[in-house]
């Protein structure tokens, strides 16, 4: 070895196995919970896990929470932690749309959109231009988009059928959730496909993407750099709000109502398998893929847990715990390979 | 000169208005609800606020000093909640006396809990107490079997009385309680050492480090304080009305979150104080009640608690955004500049 290389003592050495890790890493642990079932299903304790039938109720039970969760990855990657403000865009959205029915299909998806990209921008000008604290702005603006849904509709719940008489809209619409290619392939997983390759394009391919990295990862270093870190910061919160316009729909589509408590709870879940599939809250590390890991990961989960006959809440507590815990592994295992953490 | 002059005042007034924001502002909508909402000033009314104000000021009290150390819990409401319910049920067997040190030291044990995971294993505080908060609601709904837990016996009724029976006129056991917690943990802030490590630690972790500040240990303390502040507050709010409810602080998080932004403590830390927040949390609850003496629903109430916090948020933004601007370049000779501008 050259005697004068100067030795950076922080330089990680990588090999096939890190750099391996580093790739597939969430779905390691996708696999290896599916191994636990199939143990777990050859010893007898569960049956039916390892059925397709089982596969596709896992996906299906996700879809909507990847749907969101790759919108407000591009949030959390850009170094704003979370859209907290997802599910009253999806419940505006959804109402929004059951109401526009009464012209038709497709002014009704015309309308949801217009909403989505309302919030999305305010939230995006605000947090971008005057670097609000994302978690407290997105808050307020729930709380103020929630008011106005029920101040507009009186706290009602609005139904498609009472909307409009036109069969074909209404059909075209409650086949936003049901609709299935083949017969097997069901909506909201082909929306999620399409919206987690978009989304990995953008991140990946595209010169947004190289600057939401640089902005998530050193925000001084992006605007020194000639990026214009608020409109860029700003266009992370619009896809988030889109993202969640996309599950608003297929969330109203799928109860047929439209109502202000839709997509409650959608805010911590969607954190949660962001997390969970590998980017860190410091931003501009982890994929879109990973994401959609991640809410593979707590589908299995869940499935597995509900397969063994636990109770819902006693779900919540192993959860919790096993959130906590990959979370932490991921964040010890990038301190010791000398990377930075959140 | 006489120009200069008029701009120091003008600046001092200005400071001194952000300063003392949050008085002004309770001020303002005292005044208010007392000219214009009917039945405000009754005895009642203003009991009932105080009552509703000692709920979730106690629990903001332990959120403000997170918030201070530049950290976030959120898992505060369902430990109020947790707790409640575990007093509760201890309540028959130990008594008044065992049962609500044993709840309130159960919250201090998931304070504990946070503040190590988030000071040793060094997780952001924003996942581990949404993680704390999952686990603790599945804790609460199997401890509960997901029923109201409610007390009916003459030792309950006695708790009940002492924690509701006024010592002075409006002020109830427990709000005098709450009222003390305010000033002694708003003294320890701000006369004592440890208090103002919490300062310090949040304003800059590595500087307080260097300045031989134990800094694990001060983010530890202030998740253990704002665990046994939570659980203080769900506690004594089940004993006095006999009932603990499963969503007992399922609004908390809102009241409280947006009474501390709005009371000035910033989120990136360093900056606060617990009687601004308590100050804020009355003043948030009490244009609440407004609203509903109104005669507006619920829908108003949200909205409004929502555009008050937004407003606030916003304000604070923007003057950050203009104070940035300035940053690197010289304010005097920018306003002199402007003069000349002005003159020629």
């Amino acid at each position: 070895m050259n005697q004068n290389s100067t030795v950076d003592s922080r330089a990680v050495q990588t090999n096939i196995f890190t750099s391996f890790m580093g790739i597939v890493g969430i779905y390691a642990i996708a696999a290896l919970f599916i191994l636990l079932g199939a143990v777990l299903q050859m010893t007898g304790v569960i049956n039916n896990f390892l059925t397709s039938r089982n596969f596709i109720n896992i996906i299906d039970s996700v879809a909507l929470l990847g749907i969101v969760a790759s919108g407000m990855a591009f949030v959390t990657y850009s170094g704003h932690y979370a859209d907290l403000s997802a599910p009253t865009t999806m419940a505006f959205s959804g109402i929004v749309a059951v109401e526009m029915l009464r012209f038709g299909f497709f002014p009704a998806l015309l309308g949801a959109f217009a909403v989505g990209i309302i919030i999305g921008s305010i939230n995006g000008f605000v947090i971008g231009k005057f670097k609000a604290n994302p978690i407290i702005w997105t808050l307020a603006m729930s709380y103020v988009t929630m008011g106005v849904i029920r101040f507009i509709w009186v706290n009602r719940q609005i139904y498609p059928g009472i909307i409009t008489d036109d069969v074909r809209a209404i059909m075209l619409f409650d086949n936003i959730y049901r609709f299935r290619l083949f017969g097997v392939i069901s909506m909201p997983l082909i929306l999620m496909i399409i919206l987690v390759i978009i989304g990995q394009f953008l991140l990946t391919k595209t010169p947004f993407g190289i600057k939401l990295k640089i902005t998530g990862s050193a925000k001084r270093t992006a605007k020194f750099t000639g990026i214009n870190v608020s409109l860029v910061i700003g266009t992370a919160f619009l896809l988030s709000a889109l993202a969640a316009t996309v599950a608003g729909l297929a969330v109203t589509s799928l109860s047929r109502v439209g109502a202000w408590y839709i997509g409650e709870g959608y805010d911590f879940r969607a954190v949660t398998a962001i997390v969970i599939g590998g980017m860190t809250l410091a931003g501009g590390r982890g994929s879109i893929v990973g994401v959609m890991g991640g809410t593979l990961v707590i589908g299995i989960m869940n499935n597995i847990m509900t397969l063994l006959g636990i109770g819902t809440f006693s779900q919540d507590i192993i959860r919790g715990m096993i959130f906590i815990m990959v979370v932490g592994i991921n964040a010890k295992t990038l301190r010791s390979m000398g990377r930075d953490d959140a | 000169m006489t120009m200069r002059r008029i701009e120091i005042d003008k600046n001092r007034l200005l400071s001194w208005g952000d300063r003392y924001r949050i008085y002004l502002l309770f001020a303002v909508i005292f005044l208010i609800m007392a000219i214009f909402a009917p039945r405000f000033l009754t005895i009642f009314n203003l009991t009932t606020i105080l009552r509703t104000t000692a709920l979730h000021g106690t629990i903001a009290i332990g959120f403000t000093i997170v918030m201070i150390c530049g950290q976030l819990d959120l898992s505060i409401g369902r430990i109020a909640t947790f707790s409640a319910v575990l007093a509760m049920l201890l309540q028959p067997q130990l008594g008044f006396w065992l049962s609500v040190p044993l709840a309130v030291a159960a919250g201090a044990g998931i304070g504990l809990i946070n503040g190590l995971l988030v000071a040793k294993a060094k997780i952001h505080s924003f996942i581990v107490t949404i993680g704390t908060m999952t686990i603790l609601q599945g804790l609460v709904f199997t401890i509960s079997g997901g029923n109201t837990v409610s007390l009916a016996s003459q030792e309950a009724f006695a708790a009940s009385d002492f924690l509701s029976n006024p010592v002075i006129p409006l002020l109830p056991v427990r709000v005098v309680i709450f009222i003390l917690l305010v000033l002694g943990f708003d003294f320890l802030l701000k006369k004592s050492r440890p208090g103002r490590n919490f300062y310090l630690t949040g304003g800059n972790r590595t500087t307080a480090w260097l300045a031989g500040i134990k800094t694990d240990r001060v983010l530890i303390g202030a998740f253990v304080i704002s665990g046994t502040m939570a659980a203080a507050g769900g506690v004594l709010f089940a004993m006095e009305t006999m009932a603990a409810t499963l969503y007992l602080g399922e609004n908390s998080l809102m009241y409280v979150v947006s009474a501390t932004i709005i009371g000035g403590t910033i989120m990136s830390g360093g900056k606060g104080g617990v009687l601004k927040t308590a100050v804020a949390v009355l003043t948030l609850e009490m244009l609440y009640t407004g609203v509903v003496l109104f005669g507006l629903g619920n829908e108003v109430k949200i909205f409004i608690s929502g555009l008050v916090l937004a407003v606030v948020v916003l304000y604070e933004a923007y003057a950050m955004y203009k104070h940035e601007k300035i940053i690197g370049q010289r304010p005097e000779l920018i306003r002199e500049l402007e003069r000349k501008k002005e003159k020629g």
